[in-house]
């Protein structure tokens, strides 16, 4: 299964009745209906921890492209307007600004590894706080409510899972929490941000800007607000789009579906 | 007013300094630059007018060392190709045209270890590279082993390794083209060279040369020679190149602390003190 397709429904699953396994790219698994699945004895595995690393790149490449206007700063290098550099064309530091990570598992926590050698101050949440060591390991602080990481944060990062907890997480009490100066990053899943509530606080400088490598749907409408403004970078949910790691995920993903076909135990079943 | 003048804060090289404008000002005594580079001034005339120089070498260092990670990463992992995909008002592409390259693991090889060159290695450890440098002096084993760098005394050595070649020197006769043509072959087909320093350091055309024929799989460039480029400039038009206008230090905090550190420098020179960041003719 790559990038959610084909669509697993009952009509799918009553059309293959040999089907042994699924096995699916990347560690989401937000598209499958696992209950569904395991009423008709499919099994369904996934690559989890090989996708972690680019995907925390990919959250700071997109905080420091947002962050420094790097995508306008190229259109104004290369447009055949340009005559001069303005003097006074400012982008905002990321060294030593704050950074709140939401969701702090192994992408959440790769982030904040990366974040802190950019001498930034991190805040986290996450269902359950980390170990004393860990959270010192990289400067952490833990924010049991979300709204404190809010309020404090210069960047906020959404690492978590789409669950029927995290859908919508972000709305538009949680952007107005937010300081007008702060960019909201998210390379988890489009659904886990409201994604009207965002379009609204981006119009209103409700917050200074967004980078977005998931929307809801992917890719969006042509005609999307979100396509339209400046402040805004969208990316093709790239997050583990590298050579590399796709082609780690291909193995995976043969290695399960061996091992499925084999009725051996599957690496990497979702259960 | 010329008469009045004591101090000038030189901000993106202007005013130019030259005989005639030195001449002018017979009561300047000192000239505070904005940012680190000192190679649009001719440290020799101005001193040789009695006028001291001063930079402020602090507090462009993490901005500047963000800058080259954020085109180091804006590279490998082509965002803005990718961006202008997501936008654009057709829904096709191909997986080929959105594959990157990996960043973790990768070798990092940065030519120029100063103040800038070392935040870059903190900031690419946490990244999981492995880190090669040259620089005219080699740093201190502690300095080293806190970054896990490796030092290469022969530039080749470095070109030959590196999958990303991160330029962090000061534009200095010695520096200039210092990657030309033979740089650029000793360099791996599918590396990545990116320039925060001054656009002189590089030999454009045979950049160009080498982005056109697969010498090097792709450049990310903050500095130009000149900035900005002709409009007709073929570095432009190449899909594997990334330019940005100079963003090196623009930000806010940094221009506030660059202000900072100049107006601390002129305060100095007026007063008759030593002056916190002096520059002297070499």
């Amino acid at each position: 299964m790559w990038y959610h397709k084909p669509v697993i429904n009952k009509e799918l699953l009553q059309s293959l009745p040999n089907l042994k396994i699924v096995a699916s790219s990347g560690v989401g698994i937000d598209h499958l209906d696992l209950n569904l699945l395991s009423s008709y004895g499919v099994k369904v595995s996934n690559t989890p921890f090989v996708v972690s690393t680019d995907t925390a790149d990919l959250g700071m490449a997109l905080m420091l492209a947002s962050s420094r206007r790097l995508v306008e700063g190229y259109e104004m290098a290369v447009s055949p307007d340009t005559e001069y550099f303005p003097a006074d064309w400012l982008g905002t530091e990321v060294s030593g600004a704050t950074l709140g990570i939401v969701g702090m598992g192994i992408i959440g926590y790769k982030v904040a590894e990366r974040a802190k050698s950019f001498e930034m101050k991190i805040l986290y949440h996450n269902r359950n706080q980390r170990k004393k060591e860990e959270e010192s390991a990289v400067g952490a602080v833990y924010c049991k409510k979300i709204d404190d990481l809010l309020q404090q944060s210069d960047f906020v990062l959404l690492a978590v899972n789409l669950t029927p907890q995290t859908h919508k997480l972000i709305g538009k009490r949680e952007l107005e929490l937010m300081k007008p100066t702060a960019t909201l990053i998210n390379i988890s899943r489009g659904l886990v941000v409201d994604q009207d509530a965002l379009v609204e606080a981006l119009q209103n400088k409700t917050i200074n800007a967004a980078a977005l490598d998931v929307t809801y749907p992917e890719p969006l409408p042509r005609d999307h607000p979100l396509l339209k403004l400046k402040n805004v970078i969208i990316t093709p949910h790239i997050g583990s789009a590298t050579k590399k790691t796709r082609r780690v995920m291909m193995e995976e993903m043969s290695e399960s579906i061996q091992a499925g076909l084999a009725g051996l135990p599957i690496p990497h079943e979702v259960l | 007013l010329s008469k009045k003048i004591q101090a000038i804060y030189l901000w993106w090289h202007k005013p130019v300094i030259d005989q005639e404008l030195l001449q002018s000002l017979p009561n300047l005594r000192v000239i505070a630059n904005s940012g680190v580079g000192m190679d649009h001034l001719d440290l020799k005339l101005v001193a040789s007018f009695g006028v001291k120089m001063a930079n402020a070498p602090r507090a462009v260092s993490s901005s500047t060392a963000d800058t080259g990670m954020a085109l180091l990463l804006a590279s490998a992992r082509r965002l803005v190709e990718v961006y202008h995909i997501a936008i654009s008002s057709s829904m096709d592409y191909c997986e080929a045209d959105i594959l990157g390259v990996e960043v973790a693991g990768a070798t990092l090889g940065i030519i120029g270890m100063g103040s800038i060159g070392y935040k870059i290695a903190l900031r690419a450890k946490a990244f999981e590279m492995n880190i090669l440098y040259h620089n005219r002096t080699q740093r201190k084993a502690q300095e080293e082993q806190a970054v896990g760098a490796t030092y290469c005394k022969k530039i080749d050595s470095l070109l030959q390794q590196a999958d990303f070649v991160m330029v962090v020197v000061s534009l200095t006769p010695q520096t200039h083209n210092l990657i030309g043509e033979r740089e650029l072959e000793l360099m791996k087909p599918t590396a990545t060279l990116i320039n925060i320093s001054r656009g002189a350091v590089v030999d454009q055309e045979a950049l160009v040369t080498a982005l056109q024929t697969g010498v090097i799989r792709a450049a990310a460039l903050d500095v130009t020679h000149p900035e900005p480029l002709p409009r007709d400039h073929p570095l432009l038009k190449l899909k594997n190149v990334i330019i940005t206008p100079h963003l090196g230090i623009k930000t806010d905090k940094a221009t506030y602390m660059i202000t900072e550190e100049a107006v601390e420098n002129i305060l100095a020179a007026l007063n008759g003190l030593p002056i916190p960041n002096e520059v002297l003719p070499s």
